[in-house]
């Protein structure tokens, strides 16, 4: 996974105009906004809508964004809380811990992620939503401090919380 | 397998099973096309009633922006599957409003403030937008955006 230590540097390079830098921001976190948003239970078009709300809100502040180098976790917080907003909005009562509505996935793919993925899609099946969902955010969140943003939890909480899904996950991997 | 092998895993399957859709990362990337550095930014501080969108008769939904000095007053109702806007300036000025929306061409839906700095947008299609407001003194303002 690529290292994501020039976020900083891509949005001082996006504010002043470079359009690849900003194309490799929106590369880099959308994953894990994308991410976030399903954690709520949210369906394509919500999520969608989610995402593109998070990114029109970089660009309202981009030109006065003081540290730049906390845009991943301003970006992940952003993400929950409109996510939030939306999952409201659409009347769900949310538990403290997100418990996502899956998308159907297509039976074609499923056969094809099975085969790829083997040991671990079918160990990710077997587990708790919770764990998958938080295992599914740890994956893509490089940092403690961008995880605890898209929870909405402690930083303190994210090592022990990590540490007992991934073994979880491990006891089910053959 | 190692701490990194399983999450690699666990990546890769939400990869396959669950990827971002083109037509999000498309409009992501496009939204930089909305930067506006010049304008200032007016917060929304307030969003209230309009919770039964399309109900004619229910609460109209009002929603204030504002920045040091300046406020934007918007009340949002219904018109068929689209948006009505009046709104208003405080204090007073003369500026053309514009509707930003995703599917409006530049200079889609202008109003110019009345004397009162109220102005009117009729037509306005649902979904993200924002208000930029080009006063005559050469300065501008961009709202929040919102969800219609």
């Amino acid at each position: 996974m690529a290292r994501r230590d020039d976020t900083d540097e891509l949005v001082v390079r996006a504010r002043d105009g470079d359009g690849d830098a900003w194309a490799r921001l929106v590369e880099r976190h959308s994953g894990l906004l994308w991410s976030i948003a399903r954690s709520y239970g949210l369906n394509d078009a919500d999520a969608g809508d989610a995402v593109q709300t998070t990114w029109l809100r970089l660009v309202e502040r981009i030109d006065e964004l003081r540290e730049p180098a906390a845009a991943a976790c301003w970006l992940a917080t952003t993400a929950r809380h409109e996510s939030l907003l939306l999952a409201r909005r659409r009347g769900r009562t949310l538990p403290t811990v997100p418990a996502p509505r899956e998308p159907e996935p297509d039976p074609a793919r499923v056969v094809a992620a099975r085969e790829r993925l083997g040991m671990v899609g079918a160990a990710l099946e077997r587990l708790p939503l919770r764990c998958r969902t938080l295992l599914r955010l740890f994956a893509l969140a490089p940092s403690h401090a961008e995880l605890a943003a898209a929870l909405g939890i402690p930083v303190g909480s994210v090592g022990p919380t990590r540490a007992r899904c991934l073994e979880s996950l491990r006891r089910l991997v053959p | 397998m190692n701490d990194d092998e399983l999450m690699a895993g666990v990546r890769e399957t939400y990869q396959v099973l669950d990827p971002v859709p083109a037509a999000v990362l498309a409009a992501a990337r496009a939204s930089i096309a909305w930067r506006a550095p010049a304008a200032r930014l007016a917060e929304l501080e307030h969003d209230r009633g309009g919770r039964a969108a399309g109900v004619r008769g229910g609460p109209a939904r009002t929603l204030t922006f504002t920045c040091p000095g300046v406020t934007v007053e918007i009340e949002v109702t219904p018109d068929g599957r689209l948006r009505e806007i009046h709104g208003r300036l405080v204090p007073s000025a003369a500026a053309l409003v514009e509707v930003r929306h995703r599917d409006l061409p530049p200079g889609g839906i202008t109003a110019r403030t009345e004397p009162a700095g109220m102005f009117w947008l009729p037509r306005v299609p649902t979904g993200l937008v924002s208000l930029i407001l080009r006063l005559d003194d050469g300065t501008s303002i961009v709202t929040s955006w919102i969800r219609l």
